[in-house]
C-alpha cells in the first residue's frame, strides 16, 4: 500500500483525506493553509520545498487572549509610534527557506502588517504592523492558523550579548596579531637589529596594541583559571594562563629593557587561534535552542473569575483561592480543585499513561495535565511556582551531578602542569651551573613554549566537529560535555512507549465473526469519522485490506473516551470499549474496541503497540553496555520486548515516574554511568537525573525539559552508531594529543638550550596550532 | 627611513577602520543570521519578476 503523504505538511493521509483539486490533505488545517496561501499568490511555497509546511494547530481566540491585557503585551513589543508596532516574536517551528517565504510575505495575506523580517538561526521574525486595525493576538492568532505558534515564554535576553562579545574578542585579537606581524617582519627576516630606533618604535607599538588583548580579550582564561584554582582544582585554562602570562610579561620586560620585540606576535595570534576555536564551537550549537523550559509550556496568562467577570492575569499572580477558568487544550497551571462537575484531564507531559484521566467535583488535580474537552472552573490551591510539575522539574536541575570531576582534559592537565613545573624546575638547577644570569629566561620560556595551545585548541574542534557530525545523522547534543560523559557509559535505560514503541501508531488485530465487505466499509466510514487515535488506527487497518468507502453516516455520536455509534446502510453499528458495548472485558491487560452491529457482538479490534524499525538490530548492536526497559505501562508487550533484548536485560513495569527516578538513582549510587533514552516528557524526571538524557522526538523542535540530547525518533536504530562516533572523539583526541605533545619538546628542547627566540616562537605556535585544527577536522570527516 | 613610520601610521589607522567597521557590523547584527538572507535574495529576484509580468501584461491590455 502505498501511503498518500499530505501536500502541506507530508504527513500521511489518513482516512479519505481532504482534496483541492488532486491535491491531498492530511486535515483540514492544512487545506486551509494552502487555501490561503493560493489565494494570495504564494504558491511559491511549495515549490521551494515539497511537503514544508508545519501542521498547524486548532486555534482558538482564547489561547492568545492574554495578549489583550495591556501589561502582558507591552512586554513583548519592542517599539510603537502613533500608527505601528513592532514586535519580534519567537516562532519555534521555522525550519526551512519555504517558512522564510510564507513568513516573510504575510504582508500579502494580511494587509495590516507592513513587513516580517525572519532570523533562521534564532527563529525569531521581528513583523511590523498597523496597530490601530490589528492586535497583538490577531497577529498571534494569524501565524498560529498557518502552523507558526509564537511562543511567549521567557527567553533568555542574554544570548544575543553572549554571543556579540565573542565577536569582539575575535576581532580585536585578531586586529593585534595582523597589526604586530607586520612591523615584526624585519625580526622575521633577521634584520630586527639593524635599525635600533625603528626597532624600539614597533616594540613600544606592539606593547600599546597588546593591552586591550590581554585585558578584554583574553579575560576569560583568566577568570576560568582563577575559578579553578579557587575551587582547589585543575583545568586545562590554568596551564594556558601560566603561559599567556609568562609570554606577556616577558615580552614586556624584553620592550621596556630596550631588547626587542619579545613575543608580542605570538601572543596575540595565540589568543585569536584560542577564540576561533571558541567561536566555532559556540556557533555549532547556537542553532538549537534548548532554552525553552517548562514555562514557556504553560500559558502566560489565565482567565481568573473575580466578582463573576472574567479577567486575564498572569500566573504569577494567581493567589491560593482565586478561582480560575481552564478551557479545552489548556494546560492546568497549578495544584487546584476541580469546582465543575467532571473533566478529563490528560497528564502525558507528567506521568506518561496516555489515557485521560476523569476527575470529579472536588478532586485535586495537579497541575501540568491539559485538559480536553468542556471548560472547567477550578480553585488554586498551591501558587504556580511550588507547584508539582515546577517541583518535579526544579529538583531534577539541581540534582544533576556536574560531571567536571571525570573530565578528561581536566585530569590531564593536572598531569601537565606537574610535569612542566618539574622540567622548569630541573632545566632552573641544570642552568644554575652553565649560565646562572640566564636562569629567568629559560624558565619563562619554557613555560611559554609549554603553554599547551594545540592541546586547548584540539578539544573544542574536535568535540565541535563531532557534534555536526552527529547532528547532521539526527542526533543533537546540548553541549560539548555531553560527548565526554557519552565516552564512560556503562549502562542504557530506554523507556518503552514513545522510545521502543512509536508513539501514536497502534497495531491492529481483529478478533471475532467474520465480517462481509459491507460491514467493513461501514466500520471504515464510523471510523473514519472520529478523529482518536484508535479509531485513525483502524482506518489505517481497514485501508491496508483495500476497504474503503464514503457513505452517509446517520446519528453519528461519539462519546469520548467510550465509543463511537452510527447507522449506514441500515447498520446499526458501535465501537467502543466493554462498558460502552455492554460487554465484559475480556482481559484487562489488552486495549481493545467491541464492534456491536446490530446489536450483537461481532468481535474485538485488538490494539498491540508497534516497535520502531530496527529497534532489535539496535539491541543486538549494543551488546557492550547493560540494557534495562522501563515501562509505565502494564506487562501486555513483555514477550515481544523478552525476544529482542538480550538475556541480562532488566525489563521493568508498571513504573511510576518516581520509581524510574529512583532507579536511576539506584543505578548510579553502584557506580554505573546512565544513559536514559525516553520520550523527554513522561519520564523528564529520569532523564533529568540520568548521567545522559536522550529524549526521543518525532520532531526536534518539540518541547524537552531537561535531557542533554535530542534524538530525532526515525534515527534512534542508529543509536548504536552514533554512540560509537562519539567515542571516537576520544581517538581523534588523543592523536591530537600526541601531536601537541611532539611539538611540546620539540620547543621544550629549544628553550631548555636557550635557543627559543622570537623567531622560533612565532613559527612553532601557530603551526602547532593550525595543524591541530585540520587534523581533528580530517578525522572526523574521514569517520563519516 | 621616515616614509616607513608613515607607511606604519597608514597601515594602522587602515586596519583601525576595519576594526571599528567589524564592530559596528556586529553590533547591527550582520553576523547574527547567515543564513536568512542567502534565501532572501532568491525571493526578491522572484517576486520582481512576478511583479513584471503583471505590469507587462497590463500595458499590453
Amino acid at each position: 500500500m502505498n501511503a498518500l503523504s499530505c501536500y502541506h505538511c507530508g504527513d500521511e493521509v489518513i482516512g479519505k483525506g481532504y482534496y483541492i483539486e488532486e491535491k491531498a490533505f492530511c486535515c483540514n488545517g492544512c487545506k486551509t493553509v494552502y487555501q490561503l496561501l493560493k489565494d494570495n499568490n504564494l504558491g511559491a511555497f511549495y515549490s521551494l520545498e515539497a511537503n514544508a509546511g508545519v501542521k498547524p494547530n486548532v486555534s482558538s481566540i482564547h489561547k492568545f487572549a492574554f495578549l489583550e491585557v495591556k501589561s502582558i503585551r507591552d512586554k513583548f513589543i519592542d517599539f510603537e509610534d502613533d500608527q505601528t508596532a513592532r514586535t519580534t516574536l519567537f516562532l519555534p517551528q521555522i525550519h526551512c527557506s519555504s517558512c522564510i517565504y510564507l513568513l516573510e510575505n504575510l504582508a500579502k495575506i494580511e494587509p495590516n502588517i507592513l513587513s516580517c523580517q525572519v532570523n533562521f538561526t534564532k527563529r525569531e521574525a521581528v513583523i511590523i504592523f498597523k496597530k490601530e486595525a490589528f492586535t497583538l493576538g490577531q497577529l498571534a492568532v494569524l501565524l498560529d492558523k498557518i502552523g507558526y505558534a509564537p511562543n511567549f515564554g521567557n527567553r533568555s535576553e542574554t544570548e544575543k550579548k553572549f554571543d556579540n562579545t565573542y565577536l569582539y574578542k575575535l576581532g580585536v585579537a585578531g586586529f593585534a596579531f595582523g597589526s604586530i606581524m607586520l612591523w615584526s617582519f624585519p625580526e622575521y627576516l633577521g634584520l630586527g637589529t639593524d635599525n635600533p630606533e625603528f626597532r624600539n618604535f614597533t616594540s613600544y607599538l606592539s606593547f600599546a596594541i597588546s593591552i586591550p588583548v590581554i585585558l578584554y580579550s583574553a579575560n576569560d582564561y583568566f577568570i576560568s583559571a582563577y575559578k579553578a584554582l579557587r575551587f582547589k582544582s585543575l583545568n586545562l585554562d590554568v596551564p594556558i594562563t601560566i603561559g599567556i602570562i609568562a609570554l606577556y610579561l616577558q615580552s614586556t620586560y624584553s620592550i621596556f629593557a630596550g631588547n626587542g620585540p619579545g613575543y608580542m606576535d605570538s601572543f596575540a595570534g595565540f589568543i585569536f587561534f584560542l577564540l576561533i576555536g571558541k567561536w566555532f564551537q559556540n556557533k555549532t550549537y547556537k542553532t538549537l535552542s534548548f532554552e525553552r523550559d517548562y514555562t514557556s509550556y504553560f500559558p502566560v496568562a489565565v482567565t481568573r473569575i473575580v466578582h463573576k467577570t472574567e479577567e486575564i492575569t498572569e500566573i504569577e499572580n494567581l493567589k491560593i483561592n482565586d478561582h480560575i477558568l481552564v478551557r479545552n487544550e489548556e494546560v492546568i497551571p497549578c495544584d487546584s480543585i476541580l469546582l465543575s462537575d467532571s473533566a478529563k484531564i490528560d497528564y502525558s507531559f507528567v506521568t506518561g499513561e496516555s489515557k485521560p484521566i476523569n476527575k470529579f467535583k472536588g478532586d485535586f488535580i495537579y497541575a501540568g495535565g491539559k485538559l480536553i474537552g468542556q471548560r472547567i472552573e477550578l480553585k488554586v490551591e498551591k501558587e504556580s511556582s511550588r507547584s508539582h510539575l515546577t517541583q518535579l522539574w526544579n529538583d531534577v536541575k539541581t540534582d544533576k551531578k556536574n560531571p567536571t570531576s571525570f573530565l578528561y582534559q581536566d585530569k590531564l592537565s593536572a598531569y601537565f602542569l606537574t610535569i612542566i613545573l618539574l622540567i622548569a624546575l630541573g632545566s632552573g638547577i641544570a642552568w644554575s651551573f652553565i649560565d646562572p644570569t640566564r636562569i629567568t629566561q629559560i624558565i619563562v620560556s619554557i613555560l611559554i613554549v609549554a603553554c599547551p595551545c594545540a592541546l586547548a585548541l584540539s578539544a573544542p574542534f574536535t568535540f565541535g566537529n563531532v557534534m555536526r557530525l552527529l547532528g547532521r545523522k539526527g542526533l543533537y547534543l546540548k553541549n560539548t560535555r555531553v560527548i565526554e560523559t557519552i565516552n564512560h557509559i556503562t549502562d542504557i535505560v530506554f523507556d518503552k512507549t514513545g522510545t521502543l514503541t512509536k508513539g501514536s501508531s497502534h497495531n491492529v488485530e481483529y478478533i471475532g465473526d467474520e465480517l462481509n465487505h459491507d460491514q467493513l466499509e461501514a466500520l471504515y466510514s464510523l471510523s473514519n469519522s472520529s478523529t482518536h487515535p484508535l479509531s485513525r488506527s483502524i482506518v489505517r487497518f481497514l485501508r491496508a485490506q483495500n476497504i474503503s468507502s464514503n457513505e452517509e453516516i446517520t446519528g453519528f455520536d461519539e462519546v469520548s473516551g467510550k465509543g463511537i455509534s452510527g447507522t449506514i446502510n441500515s447498520l446499526n453499528i458501535k465501537i467502543g470499549n466493554p462498558s460502552f458495548c455492554e460487554q465484559k472485558s475480556i482481559d484487562k491487560n489488552e486495549t481493545s474496541s467491541f464492534i456491536l452491529i446490530n446489536n450483537s457482538t461481532k468481535g474485538r479490534f485488538v490494539y498491540t503497540s508497534e516497535l520502531r524499525e530496527g529497534i532489535s538490530e539496535l539491541m543486538t548492536s549494543l551488546h557492550k553496555y547493560t540494557l534495562h526497559v522501563l515501562s509505565g505501562d502494564k506487562d501486555r508487550d513483555k514477550s515481544i520486548l523478552e525476544a529482542i533484548f538480550p538475556n541480562n536485560s532488566q525489563l521493568l513495569f508498571e513504573q511510576t515516574p518516581k520509581d524510574k527516578h529512583e532507579y536511576i538513582e539506584k543505578l548510579k549510587n553502584k557506580g554505573k554511568y546512565v544513559l536514559m533514552v525516553g520520550d523527554g516528557l513522561n519520564d523528564a524526571g529520569a532523564l533529568g537525573i540520568a548521567d545522559v538524557g536522550i529524549a526521543v522526538s518525532e520532531d526536534v523542535f518539540r518541547f524537552t525539559p531537561s535531557s542533554d540530547a535530542i534524538i530525532e525518533a526515525n534515527k534512534l536504530s542508529q543509536l548504536a552508531n552514533l554512540l560509537s562516533i562519539s567515542n571516537f572523539s576520544k581517538t581523534v583526541l588523543k592523536i591530537c594529543l600526541l601531536f601537541s605533545v611532539s611539538y611540546n619538546v620539540v620547543g621544550l628542547s629549544f628553550a631548555i638550550s636557550g635557543n627559543l627566540t622570537p623567531l622560533v616562537a612565532a613559527i612553532l605556535m601557530p603551526i602547532s596550532s593550525i595543524t591541530i585544527v585540520l587534523l581533528s577536522t580530517l578525522l572526523v570527516r574521514f569517520k563519516k | 627611513m621616515g616614509i616607513i613610520y608613515l607607511m606604519l601610521i597608514v597601515s594602522l589607522v587602515i586596519a583601525l577602520i576595519f576594526l571599528v567597521s567589524f564592530f559596528w557590523a556586529t553590533k547591527n547584527g550582520q553576523f547574527d543570521d547567515d543564513y536568512t538572507p542567502s534565501v532572501r535574495i532568491l525571493f526578491e529576484d522572484e517576486l520582481n519578476q512576478k511583479s513584471n509580468n503583471q505590469t507587462d501584461g497590463s500595458s499590453e491590455v
